[in-house]
């Protein structure tokens, strides 16, 4: 399909560019690999030293069948585990199967053949000896007990001055066991005069090895992908997400279980022969796709969980990422200013929005320079229901410009002032936090948890399933989904179930939705657009209702601080009552606040003045029968209640600066 | 053209299976019908060996829209497995076809009667089809109605053309080749204002062997009804 073919396209992209990080794209026939241990030997094949090593990963030379194996014998070509290379493994009481005449034979073949590669040769005359265990254990990299047979667990006391052997560190641990037969060796091989001597990034013993496996004998056949005849592969590499996972995205070994058979009749003797009749897929084009997609997980793949989602351009130039916020998709840009970002000079010519759109256009038109208008881009997304199988669950390609006009509409159509904290400089003092409300889009994580709370902790299908729903929302520019929306709402309406500063969150998210919701909503004639500042000439119910409620909590937010009081407000306690029955709640809370009034005329005459008058402004703008109707208010309440609050917010900042 | 039907079929799930994917078992579907897919809505709607179908133009009225179900898919050895299957959602096409008559059959040339197969596929099309229509897997149903080819707004009219890469066509039946031999056929997929052309099975360039297969005999009055006779019943 499309997706394998635009891999193969971008790896071969890939290697013909000048990309910095081009080396970490794999060569064909190669596979990645956690390394424990390093010996070096001299070019005739002596043992030198040995070293033990921590957290390193290496690409080495594999066939086919190695770089796929699970449990049955399949060497690697070069570097393996101790229980494929060493000779005198089983003499030491090792666990494992010895598997080391099919490695030897298998590295002999290489080095007889017509790509031979003198460090390989000389790795081969070592191994030959059969003593790499016993020389391991001389250089005290392996441990033996009293009757020389080798150690499952340190069985003495670990101190400051008696540490526990690296080895026992840096291998896994089965049941607080570990299995020393399990150390992948990567070899080095000194020759005076040749500074570099190392074996798993060596360029001319990568090609040797490549060229040698290309001879191996197989079937040829047609390659779905190119429509031209190659060698087949009979499976394909895993190792896709990190080096442990065993999870393919193609395979094709259930000949007994019905999985696909159905109308073809393949057995192991036909697919040996001829591939198998389902599907068949060039050796060196599967290996290139998926050190491809390996490569740009690895790179610029976002991950929830098991799901794996990359974005990237065939080209190989970079690209904005559709599931990261705002504010880090523009430091991104080449010319960007934190501090100008995060408190925005106030253009008065200018409403908040429009600012925010035009910042963000030139965020964009500058991408638009760096990429060609017709450059596909690819998004992909991949799970997996098993450990062993992963499916592609998201798939589109797009032309640049497509794709970054869906990201401009996305960002502009659910931006809103979000909840930050910012970190303020306080001389000597370690740096204060201070919260701040730059316009930004939340993203599908934070999404997910306005609009479930803490549930999102321990469910990962939910959150899993949000992100599938939410990425054709970016990408494709499709509507957004009505249930998170009134989930979000629901939980903003209520300041009860979180933390306040998480409610404020909520709050903040909730406006962005429903924003953007009416913004594109699929009924044209119910598409509505609101500004992200205090729109004193709307007059729907709701909206007004909203403002309503936001003065009356600053009424007796004030109160209460000059009283010295720290409680929540009436209009806090009664905000989810008052979305349900907003006349009747609105009354409570009115009779409540006289006596605050009473307090403000005596403390602050000047503030209840103000106040005062935009409560009068606010019930004028009411239709007389939309005040006393006590129908449910939609989420529009919200964004009147917010922008309420913020426009007080700004006038405070405002004036402190 | 003569022996020519168009028709609309549509349907909430479509899953046309990417060869590449079905083996692992994780299907996921190509974004376009499979000529195949859409010679077996013919197939559904009305079909006797007789005659061949050709589909000649399909045309694409929603967007392409993708959605994910997780399955639990039955194992042959008992239980299940678990899988994840990536459909097409709410799909919708317009698809003008026709039938010719099957030359590698001439033990049927008493059936190749011109107009009465004709006239019992239109009067299939307007009862919706003589067995149930499905998309691709049997799992995906879907529902035909006669309209005329062209009609209505289309999601990707606008759209000058787009390439899908090697998709697969359709499988050569000996039945249809007249070699007992099974094979696949490949295309480069392209989309033109939404249209998408296919070439006739003949026409494929790329072409893969995949095993011996015989061909089904059937016999006038044995196995298979004539058309006469079927006229009369229907």
């Amino acid at each position: 399909m499309s997706w394998m073919s635009k891999l193969y396209e971008t790896y071969e992209a890939a290697l013909a560019s000048e990309l910095p990080d081009r080396d970490m794209l794999m060569p064909v026939s190669h596979t990645i690999q956690n390394t424990h241990v390093r010996i070096v030997v001299d070019e005739k094949g002596n043992f030198k030293r040995a070293s033990v090593l921590e957290k390193t990963q290496i690409i080495l030379p594999a066939t086919e069948a190695s770089a796929g194996r699970g449990a049955g014998e399949a060497p690697h070509a070069l570097a393996d585990k101790i229980h494929y290379v060493a000779g005198d493994y089983p003499d030491f009481g090792g666990k494992k199967k010895a598997y080391f005449p099919g490695f030897e034979q298998q590295l002999g073949d290489w080095c007889n053949s017509d790509f031979p590669h003198p460090k390989a040769i000389a790795v081969h005359a070592y191994i030959k000896k059969g003593q790499v265990v016993e020389d391991l254990i001389k250089a005290s990299i392996l441990h033996v007990d009293e009757s020389n047979q080798l150690l499952q667990k340190w069985p003495h006391e670990v101190s400051e001055e008696n540490p526990l052997p690296s080895i026992f560190r840096v291998l896994p641990k089965t049941a607080g066991r570990v299995e020393q037969g399990d150390a992948l060796v990567s070899w080095s091989v000194e020759k005076p005069g040749n500074p570099d001597s190392q074996t798993w990034n060596d360029p001319d013993l990568q090609e040797s090895w490549m060229e040698y496996d290309a001879m191996a004998p197989g079937a040829n056949g047609l390659c779905y992908i190119t429509g031209e005849e190659h060698k087949l592969a009979k499976s394909h590499p895993a190792k896709l997400r990190h080096s442990g996972d065993k999870a393919k995205l193609v395979s094709a070994n259930d000949l007994s279980g019905f999985t696909f058979k159905g109308r073809f009749t393949d057995t192991k003797n036909t697919i040996a022969q001829r591939g198998s009749q389902a599907v068949g897929v060039g050796l060196e084009v599967t290996q290139k796709v998926h050190n491809a997609l390996r490569w740009l997980i690895s790179r610029q793949g976002y991950r929830n969980g098991d799901q794996v989602y990359v974005t990237w351009a065939v080209s190989g130039k970079k690209v904005p990422d559709p599931l990261a916020d705002t504010i880090t998709l523009m430091m991104a840009a080449p010319v960007f200013d934190l501090e100008k970002e995060l408190s925005p000079q106030i253009d008065h010519g200018m409403d908040l929005g429009q600012q925010f759109a035009l910042r963000f256009s030139n965020y964009l038109r500058g991408y638009h320079n760096y990429l060609e208008p017709n450059e596909q881009i690819v998004i992909m997304g991949l799970d997996s229901a098993t450990p062993g199988r992963m499916g592609v669950i998201y798939y589109r390609e797009l032309l640049a410009s497509e794709f970054l006009d869906r990201i401009g509409q996305w960002h502009k159509q659910f931006a809103w002032p979000q909840r930050r904290t910012a970190e303020v400089a306080n001389g000597k003092k370690k740096p204060g936090r201070k919260t701040i409300w730059p316009i930004s889009t939340p993203v599908p994580r934070v999404i997910a948890e306005a609009a479930y709370g803490d549930v999102i902790k321990s469910n990962d299908t939910l959150k899993k399933s949000i992100l599938e729903r939410i990425l054709p929302c970016i990408v494709d520019g499709q509507a957004f989904p009505r249930d998170i929306l009134l989930s979000a709402l629901r939980r903003a309406g209520n300041r009860n179930n979180c933390e306040k500063w998480e409610w404020e969150r909520n709050l903040g998210v909730a406006c962005a939705l429903f924003k953007g919701f009416y913004m594109r909503h699929p009924d044209l004639t119910k598409r509505r657009e609101y500004k992200m500042a205090l729109e004193q000439d709307r007059h729907t119910r709701d909206y007004l209702y909203g403002r309503l409620l936001a003065i009356a909590e600053r009424l007796e937010e004030v109160s209460l601080n000059a009283g010295g009081e720290n409680r929540p407000t009436t209009a806090e306690r009664l905000m989810q009552r008052f979305a349900d029955r907003p006349y009747s709640t609105w009354r409570n809370i009115e009779l409540g606040l006289q006596p605050y009034i009473q307090r403000l005329k005596r403390d602050r005459a000047g503030f209840l003045t103000n106040r005062n008058k935009e409560l009068n402004a606010v019930f004028e703008a009411f239709e007389a029968e939309d005040f006393t109707r006590d129908t449910p208010l939609s989420g529009e309440f919200l964004l009147g209640y917010h922008c309420q609050k913020q426009f007080w917010f700004k006038q405070k900042s405002e004036s402190e600066n | 053209m003569k022996n020519s039907i168009s028709f609309r079929v549509w349907g909430r799930y479509a899953l046309f299976t990417d060869p590449v994917t079905k083996t692992g078992g994780e299907k996921c579907s190509y974004h376009l019908p499979t000529y195949e897919a859409i010679k077996g809505v013919l197939k559904s709607i009305y079909w006797k060996p007789t005659l061949v179908w050709h589909v000649d133009k399909v045309r694409v009225i929603k967007p392409i829209r993708t959605q994910t179900k997780g399955t639990k898919p039955l194992v042959w050895g008992g239980g299940n497995s678990l899988a994840i299957y990536t459909f097409l959602h709410d799909v919708e096409y317009q698809v003008k076809a026709h039938f010719e008559w099957n030359t590698h059959r001439p033990e049927l040339k008493k059936d190749r009667i011109d107009g009465k197969h004709f006239s019992i596929a239109k009067r299939m099309l307007e009862k919706g089809g003589r067995q149930d229509i499905f998309l691709g897997v049997r799992d995906c149903q879907a529902y035909v109605e006669p309209c005329s080819f062209g009609e209505g707004e289309g999601a990707y009219d606008t759209i000058d053309k787009l390439g899908f890469g090697l998709m697969f066509h359709g499988f050569d039946y000996p039945d249809e080749t007249g070699k007992d031999e099974l094979s696949s056929r490949f295309w480069n997929a392209v989309m033109r204002k939404g249209i998408i052309e296919f070439p006739r099975p003949e026409d494929c360039q790329v072409k893969r062997f995949l095993r011996e297969m015989e061909a089904k005999p059937f016999g006038l009055d044995e196995t298979l009804r004539p058309v006469a006779v079927e006229e009369a019943r229907i």
